[in-house]
């Protein structure tokens, strides 16, 4: 029983900082109504991007923060002003941006593949770090000490980017836009401007993620690749565009995989969360919570 | 000679070209990338009938390449069924799943049904990797099954040289063609284009668009699990990471955005575009520079769509028709 | 003979009553005018015809039959066609294409499709447009591809939703024209319309309607004349005063 209580904790843990790596997907489909499919792309250069900060200048791994989020911010900006506006602009009058969704996925090859020719294949790992492998005891269970921390920045990133978007100038532009672009327009919003720091908070979350991964898992090119899917499935199960739905999604996904191989082989959880995922998506497409925008 | 007399002569040199090619090309690497370049543009011109006239993004077509090769290959290794009926059973299994995974899918929305499809296709290559036996029928997990290369003839599918598979495909290549433009002359093809673009407006004058979505995906799903059968029988070993894989899917999408969704030509164009850069960088490059290819087709995606969001064949065939105007007027004016 | 026929027609969006127990009827061969200030539940009552809603309460007719709930393909089958208020052209196609969507209603074969939608657009002056690319049309030739391609489907009855919305004036007097030619030729219409002179011009009968409420009823002389009328269009004050 205890090993059942153990696994769930550390199931919500992890599922925590899985619903903050699809946090940036759930604000960039919000507002684009467009499903990234780089967006584990974007993880991944966020993840080597922290990986290098924190080798590089020796800083603690939680304080390359102050470097990714704003590099992932620009990096995401003009991801979106120069390779996917003109797109939106050649595919306007089409009710659904599908070209779009494919282009994202031309993204993710060649940003993947990118990395594979820079970095090479291997598998790097953060060396002497503060947190790796540090355990907490509680109650008699061990817990991880950088999920712990993970699940305290997912749950602290998903509130302020809920503030921001509930209390801002530009949260409310954002989100005036993402409900009708063109009575925003009118309203002299410009509505690419707004998709360009939309797709840039995305990807500083991405980012964000990337930074509370980097302690405690290994950084390598198609590391998003694991985290795409997954993603996807954790967005649709909360709501897409839902900011606290992601997060509760991807503590489901993560109690799901860390308590069920206690009773099933490992390999059939992963096809018991496609199961949910397509069940979710018939019965519900709105998200298990019921917002369709909370924000 | 008339315009329609210059277009169908183009037309017959293309294809004496493409059944002449063999005599040409001996290398059999050479062969090998023509037949998976024709494997691809046949994919490619299946997935079409969805993802281009019905104006729909399923990327789950690996699914039915999966159930294709598995089902043939199950019943020739286990009851000795000739490849070329299980093609057929493996065709008609297809189009049950098809179908049931269409029903509820193609009430959803543009992404929504792009996620469900994916969902589905990884959910059902999860499940084949977790099975070794599906009741009597052994599909070996993630290992998959080996096809061993003993009786090779026509009446196997299977065959020692590259040569019969490359007019096997070729084959089959024209013929899905040909059946393309007859669909998209005919009312089923208006009405898939129609409730694609216009759903409402398709509905108000007489079309049943989610029936008709539905009957392209069971053509689309029978025509790609036959691909499934050619695909198990020219590589002879299948698993679920290379025929259920969603990097088919994803590469049917490119191939078609980039030579041009919803036409004829488009499909065929972007095979002969992108599957060379594929397999001429594996070759060449795969050791020193991984995923050069990769790269190569992301980029061109990205440059094609921001330039000519309608494919490449949009500006060949205008440069075609000019071709046609400029030879075809001439001997008219004199007579 | 009544061709439709709408008995105490209650249509509510959650807690918004849009018709409230209309009834009305369309007469064979004649030109019915639905008019209403904005809001007045004039396309919900087009919209609940074609099939596009089902009905809250209250029964609709056409040529006889219940189609409370029959399906907008299938209405159209039966002899119901519609234009929309917003036209929705399939833009990347031809006009030509366009039509012969319409008339492959009642036919497998690309032939006679193709010749009725020639026939169709040569009645309303289209015919040497008809290579062109929908999405390249002027709002006056989409608003007149919009009614071929409904006329394609040879319905017996055809509503009209704004058929002139945003046509300058001399382009409302052809279409005028042309509808006219089309109850000339025996075809069964029902129009809403914003422009007056055109529906009272075009009208046999006209139904005006407010907050979803039949308010008059008559033929356009009398319609205009109407004192509820005139208040539902200029306000309460306007009426008391």
């Amino acid at each position: 029983m205890l090993y059942v209580l153990e696994d769930t904790i550390n199931g919500i843990l992890i599922g925590s900082i899985y619903g903050l790596t699809a946090l940036g997907l759930t604000v960039i489909f919000g507002v684009l109504k467009v499903i990234n499919f780089a967006h584990g792309s974007l993880l991944m250069v966020g993840m080597y991007t922290a990986y290098w900060a924190v080798v590089l200048t020796g800083i603690h791994p939680y304080l390359a923060l102050i470097i990714v989020a704003p590099v992932m911010y620009f990096f995401g900006y003009y991801l979106q002003n120069i390779i996917i506006k003109p797109i939106f602009k050649a595919e306007k009058d089409v009710r659904e941006p599908i070209t779009v969704i494919i282009v994202t996925t031309g993204v993710w090859y060649v940003l993947d593949n990118l990395s594979l020719l820079i970095f090479g294949p291997q598998y790097r790992t953060l060396q002497d770090n503060p947190l790796r492998g540090k355990m907490l005891e509680f109650a008699g269970m061990m817990l991880s000490i950088p999920k712990f921390w993970g699940f305290v920045i997912a749950i602290v990133t998903a509130a302020a980017v809920y503030w921001f978007f509930q209390k801002t100038r530009m949260g409310r532009a954002i989100r005036a836009t993402s409900l009708d672009r063109e009575s925003a327009s009118l309203m002299g919003i410009n509505q690419y401007r707004i998709y360009n720091v939309a797709f840039g908070i995305g990807t500083a979350i991405a980012g964000i993620a990337g930074v509370t991964l980097v302690p405690f898992y290994n950084v390598f090119p198609s590391v998003g690749v694991l985290f795409d899917i997954k993603g996807f499935i954790i967005v649709v199960l909360g709501g897409l565009g839902s900011i606290g739905g992601a997060i509760l999604g991807g503590i489901i996904v993560g109690v799901i995989e860390s308590v069920g191989p206690q009773f099933m082989a490992a390999t059939w959880t992963e096809a018991i969360v496609y199961g949910l995922f397509l069940m979710v998506l018939f019965v519900k497409p709105s998200g298990l919570f019921g917002v369709k925008y909370d924000w | 000679m008339t315009r329609e007399k210059l277009q169908s002569l183009s037309l017959v040199l293309i294809g004496v070209i493409a059944f002449g090619l063999p005599l040409l090309v001996r290398s059999p690497t050479y062969l090998h990338i023509l037949v998976l370049l024709f494997l691809y543009a046949y994919l490619t011109t299946s997935w079409n009938l969805v993802g281009g006239f019905a104006g729909v993004l399923p990327l789950g077509h690996s699914t039915f390449v999966g159930i294709g090769a598995y089902t043939s290959t199950v019943l020739a290794l286990q009851y000795g069924v000739s490849p070329w009926i299980g093609m057929i059973i493996g065709g008609g299994l297809a189009v049950i799943v098809g179908v049931l995974i269409g029903l509820p899918t193609f009430k959803m929305r543009g992404a929504y049904f792009a996620l469900a499809t994916i969902a589905f296709a990884e959910g059902i290559r999860v499940m084949v990797e977790n099975i070794e036996y599906l009741g009597p029928f052994k599909l070996n997990g993630p290992r998959g099954l080996q096809i061993p290369p003993l009786n090779t003839g026509l009446a196997n599918f299977m065959f020692a040289e590259k040569e019969p598979y490359y007019y096997i495909i070729l084959v089959m290549l024209i013929a899905v063609l040909a059946l393309t433009y007859f669909i998209s002359r005919s009312k089923l093809g208006y009405y898939l284009s129609a409730g694609g673009e216009e759903p409402e407006a398709a509905m108000a004058l007489g079309v049943n668009v989610a029936r008709c979505k539905l009957i392209a995906m069971a053509m689309s799903s029978f025509l790609t699990a036959l691909a499934g059968t050619f695909w198990a029988q020219f590589t002879l070993f299948i698993h679920p990471k290379s025929v259920m894989s969603l990097d088919i899917s994803f590469e049917i999408a490119f191939i078609a955005l980039i030579g041009g969704r919803g036409s004829i030509a488009g499909p065929v164009l972007g095979a002969i575009i992108l599957r060379p850069v594929s397999d001429l960088c594996r070759i060449y490059f795969g050791d020193k520079l991984p995923g050069l290819h990769l790269i190569i087709f992301g980029v061109l995606l990205i440059v094609v769509m921001i330039f000519q969001p309608r494919g490449l064949q949009e500006p060949l065939t205008k440069l075609y028709n000019r071709f046609l105007d400029r030879f075809a007027a001439q001997p008219d004016r004199i007579r | 003979m009544t061709i439709l026929d709408l008995k105490r027609l209650v249509k509510d969006f959650g807690g918004l009553r849009a018709v409230d127990g209309l009834n009305l009827s369309v007469q064979e061969g004649k030109i019915l005018g639905l008019i209403g200030p904005n809001g007045a539940g004039k396309s919900t009552v087009f919209n609940c015809i074609a099939g596009v809603y089902p009905p809250t309460e209250g029964e609709i007719y056409f040529d006889g039959t219940k189609i409370n709930n029959v399906k907008p393909w299938n209405l159209c089958k039966q002899g119901l066609a519609r234009t929309f208020q917003i036209v929705k052209p399939f833009s990347s196609k031809t006009v030509l294409y366009n039509v012969m969507v319409g008339s492959y209603v009642t036919t497998d074969k690309r032939s006679v499709a193709e010749d009725r939608a020639l026939a169709v657009l040569e009645t309303l002056s289209l015919l040497d447009k008809k290579d062109i690319k929908a999405g390249n049309l002027t709002i006056a030739d989409r608003k007149r591809l919009e009614i071929a391609r409904a006329l394609a489907t040879e319905p017996k009855l055809l509503l009209l939703d704004e058929v002139m919305a945003g046509l300058r004036p001399t382009e409302v007097d052809e279409m005028v024209k042309i509808i006219m030619g089309l109850r000339d030729s025996g075809m069964t219409i029902f129009i809403i319309e914003h422009i007056m002179r055109a529906i009272m011009a075009l009208s046999d009968w006209i139904v005006v309607i407010h907050f979803g409420r039949k308010i008059s009823e008559g033929t356009p002389k009398d319609v205009a004349s109407d004192e509820k009328v005139i208040k539902a269009y200029l306000g309460e004050e306007y009426g008391v005063s």
